[in-house]
Formats: C-alpha cells, structure tokens, sequence
C-alpha cells in the first residue's frame, strides 16, 4: 500500500493543491476579485433583467414586466 | 445555431474560442433539452426506488418481522440500497443535470458534445444499476458510502470523468467574462469528486490500506462527498435561484467569494470527527474538530448573504415554487452545517455518537438542505426546457409541504429520540440491557415512518407531475407565466 501513497496519491493531492493556488492566482490576476457589483450582475440580460421575477406558479398572473414599469 | 463543433475540434489547444458566439438564453437551454431530460427523468425514478427503499428500511426498524423472510431486504440490505439509490441515483443525477444547465447559461454558449453527456448519464446508470442490484444480492462492500461492488464502480469513475471534460470544454468556450461564484462552486465539485472516489477506491476496495487508515480514508471520503460535492453543487443552486427568481443580484458578491474560498480551505479537513473516540491519532481528531468549527466561517457568510439578499422579498415566497424549496434548503443549510460543527464537540459527540441523532443530521442535510435545493431548481429548469407551463399548482403546494413537514418531524423525532437514546447508554447504572434502550427508541421510530409516509406522498405527487407535465401536449398560442413569452415563439430551429 505504501507505493501507492508514495507514487500516485502524495504527488496527485500536491498537484491538486497547486492548482488551487494557481486558481486562486489566475482569477486574481484575470480580475475576477474586482468589480464584485458586476460579477453580481452578470447572471441578468436584456432579456431578463433585474427588477424582473422570473418564476411563478402555474395559472398565476405575473407583474407587468419591469421595462413598461419604467 | 452555429454548426456543431467535433470533439476533436473542442479539445485542440489552438482552436480559438473566439469563433463562438454569445447565445441568448432560450438557446441555450433548447440545446441542453436532450441529455438534461435524460437526466431528469433517470432521477425522478431513482427518487422513488430510493424512497421505496427507505420505508422498508424504517419499517424494519420497529417492526423487524417486516419482509424479514425475504433475504433480498434483509435490514442490512435495503438500507445500504436505499442510501446508494438516493445519493448515487437521485442526488447524483439530478447534480448532474442542475450543474451542466447552471454551466451552459452561466458560459453563455450552447451546449457542445451532448453526446459526452449521454455516454456519461448511460453509464452512471448502468453502474448505479448495476450496484445496487450487486448489493441487494448481498455484494456490499460493507464499507459506508463505497458499498457498490468493485465490479460496478469503474463505470461511475468513466461517467464522472466525461462530465468533467465537458465541464472544462464549456468553461473554455464560455462567452461570459465573468465567472459567476456559481461556476467557481461547479467547477471546483467536479474536480473534486474523481479525485475523491479514485482515491477512496484505489485505498479501500483494490488496494485496501491497513488498519485504522481505512477508516481515515473511509470518513475522509464520505465526508468529503458531502462537503465538497454536494454541498457546492446544491450552493451553486442557491446562488443562481435566488438571485434570479427574485430578479435582484446577491447581496454581497464579495462575502460569495470568501465563502467559496473558505470551503475550499475548510472542509476537507473535517471528516475525522467522524472518528472522535476512535482509535485514531488524537492530533487528528483535534485537527478534524478545529476545521468543522472554521466551517462555521463559510457557512455564516453564505447564510448572511442569502438572508440580505431575500430581505424585502420574502412575498415571493408565495407565488413562486422554486424560492420556496431554494429557501427552504438555503435555511437548512445553515442549520444543518452549523449543528454539525456543534456535533464535533467531543462531549457533545459522547452523547449523539451512534445514535440516531446522526441519522437526524444527515437527513437534515442531505434532503431538507440539498434534495429541496434539486426540487426547487427542476420547478425552475423543466418548464424552460419543455416550454410547457407544470400542469398542477395543487401537486406542487402537495410536494412542497408534504416534503417540508416531512422532514421537520423526521428531523425532531430522531434528534429528541436520538438524545435520549444517547443519554440511555452512557447510563449503565439505569439501563443495564441494552435492549431496554433499543424499546425506548422504538416511539421515535414509528413517528420517522410516519414522516417517510408523508414525504414519500410528495414524492409521488412530484412524480406524477412531471409525468403529466412530459406528456401533455402543448396547446397552441397558450403562453407560460414562467416564460412571459409564447412558447412557440421561443422554439428554436435546431
């Protein structure tokens, strides 16, 4: 058992602790820890922007949508 | 819709993402109709083998003469069935599915390769089949979490591995420019999940190591399952639910990030205290106790953002089916993970360790927290995929609050039973025969079947739901409240 340990399962959790590191630094440097109002955004469209409840049950009538509200 | 892409075009380093175009959301979830229905369809029926298994299990626990001729279910046996089906069947399947449609929008591409995904969700259900057939014929491993023969695990590790690649192919062709803290929560549980199981087999079932490190590896692993596969598959959920529902970004994208990060840091430390009191290195058991309490860091920012978040809105709790179950498992979550770090205490522990306060715990987590998250987020992705309004309000209302109630009396009966069972054996002077103590918990058993009765009608009424819902034929010109469009005008030509 321990040439497994050794040989594959120590240098795979080093590897895999590496590449948390790395993640941790690309997004870092790729920006993804700046402008957190925008990264909170991004998940909204024109097509369904904020302001507009996007689920409902069956039968149920929805809000006018938040673009004739304006 | 661009034309598709071939794999091997996917996996060339010089292919240029630029190529993609940016898709809009109804295309997007028109192309993952095929393997996500697939999915789908193979949870909800692993929904109910699952459930039909747990009440045999329950009955036979305060009434052992219950199918106690049939060697097939046998206690040891349905129970150990049970468990696979839901996690590996239900949950899995449905993670899946929530996890590539949660990708494919938050990478605003189309999705690419179904075929990678069909070949996957084959062979995850053959294996899972395959498994549980392997432990009702009396093949378990007898090793918790791993008990499916070694004959069927390779499929599952086949499954996970294709999943992964078309994890990492989407992200790499994804148009976002940002990454949402939901992908962060995907992409990292797909990572971690093969390492996990690959390394769990490898140690515990083709080349067992010896002694107390098989119940290390053992509780590593299935702790981790939870905490690092589960847990941000069914957080990813939340983050992308609630927002979106409500139609109001999360409270705070700093404290999502800081809760990622944290986890990653946190939970994979956590499993030992699993082993407190065991024969396990004591500075072991301590280090697994100190991370279940840094745990508490992540989990608090997680719930203060989503409370922030929902504050304000607490209304459309009543007009929307997915808040409801999303919120519902977003509380419990807090509760859940927080009474788990209070259950590493080692005085606390003397009390609730092998009793069925844990079980308590552990449904508290993986069905008031998770399964409601997954039940939540199909209310939400079926309509968009069928382009079919769900048929009946009323079974929803049932699932829900069958399911909820469910599994709050579930969740007392075993935590108050559970306590005083604890306290029973460590109190050798009052209860000397240890079957006195099995006759106390018996009240406690009978009111858990109880509550599996009841979830199990929500269950059925979810089913016949969805059936209905696949079934029925669109009528011409209606349009979908969920949609605020006319579905026909959605369609996209493919």
């Amino acid at each position: 058992m321990d040439w497994f340990f050794y040989a594959i399962a120590l240098p795979f959790s080093l590897l895999f602790l590496a590449s948390a590191v790395y993640a941790l630094y690309w997004a870092s440097r790729n920006g993804q820890l700046k402008e957190f109002e925008k990264g909170s955004a991004s998940i909204f469209d024109d097509e369904e922007p904020v302001g507009q409840p996007t689920d409902f049950f069956p039968g149920q009538q929805p809000p006018p949508p938040a673009v004739e509200r304006r | 819709m661009a034309s598709a892409p071939s794999l091997a075009d996917s996996l060339n380093p010089a292919a240029s993402p630029d190529t993609v175009s940016r898709a809009e959301l109804s295309e997007i979830d028109a192309s993952t109709k095929a393997p996500a229905l697939f999915f789908l369809i193979s949870s909800v029926l692993w929904l109910l083998v699952g459930t039909g298994l747990a009440l045999i299990s329950s009955f036979k626990m305060h009434n052992p003469e219950f199918l106690g001729n049939c060697e097939w279910l046998t206690f040891g046996r349905a129970r150990t069935a049970h468990l696979n089906s839901v996690i590996f069947g239900w949950s899995a399947n449905a993670a899946f599915m929530v996890a590539f449609w949660l990708m494919a929008r938050l990478s605003r591409s189309v999705l690419r390769h179904p075929a990678l995904l069909f070949i996957a969700g084959a062979a995850w259900n053959v294996g899972v089949t395959v498994g549980i057939f392997g432990i009702l014929r009396g093949d378990s491993t007898s090793i918790e979490w791993l008990e499916m023969p070694a004959y069927a695990t390779p499929l599952l590790f086949v499954a996970y591995a294709l999943v992964g690649a078309w994890a990492v192919i989407t992200f790499r062709f994804g148009k976002s420019q940002h990454i949402y803290v939901s992908q962060w929560y995907i992409l990292a549980a797909l990572f971690w999940f093969p390492w996990l199981y690959s390394i769990a087999q490898m140690m515990l079932i083709f080349e067992p190591a010896r002694g107390t490190v098989q119940a290390l590896v053992n509780w590593w692993f299935a702790h981790n399952v939870l905490g690092l596969w589960f847990t941000p598959l069914g957080l990813a959920a939340i983050y992308y639910f609630l927002p979106k529902v409500l139609g109001k970004p999360i409270h705070s994208y700093y404290l999502s990030v800081l809760g990622f990060w944290s986890l990653a840091i946190f939970y994979n430390w956590a499993g030992v205290h699993h082993l407190i009191g065991g024969p396990v290195p004591v500075w072991v058991q301590s280090a697994g106790i100190a991370a279940s309490f840094m745990m508490v860091i992540p989990v608090v920012v997680v719930a203060i953002n989503h409370h922030l978040t929902m504050v304000g809105s607490f209304g459309v709790l009543k007009s929307s089916p997915t808040l409801r179950f999303i919120v519902f498992g977003a509380v419990s979550y807090t509760i859940t993970s927080l009474q788990g770090s209070s259950m590493s205490i080692r005085s606390w522990n003397e009390l609730t360790h092998f009793t069925h306060y844990t079980v308590g715990h552990a449904h508290l987590g993986m069905y008031a927290f998770f399964s409601m998250v997954m039940f939540g987020a199909i209310y939400y992705i079926l309509p968009r995929l069928l382009l079919k309004e769900w048929p009946s309000a009323r079974l929803i209302s049932t699932h829900f609050w069958t399911a909820a109630i469910g599994i709050l009396i579930y969740f007392g009966a075993l935590s108050i039973g559970g306590i005083e069972q604890g306290a029973a054996m460590n109190d050798v002077e009052n209860y000397p025969a240890f079957l006195s103590i099995v006759e106390l918990t018996k009240k406690y058993l009978l009111v858990r079947s109880y509550a599996g009765i009841l979830m199990t009608v929500g269950h059925i009424a979810f089913a016949i739901n969805v059936t209905w819902m696949l079934l029925q034929p669109r009528v011409a010109g209606a349009t979908a409240p969920t949609l605020f469009r006319n579905p026909t005008a959605m369609e996209v030509a493919r």
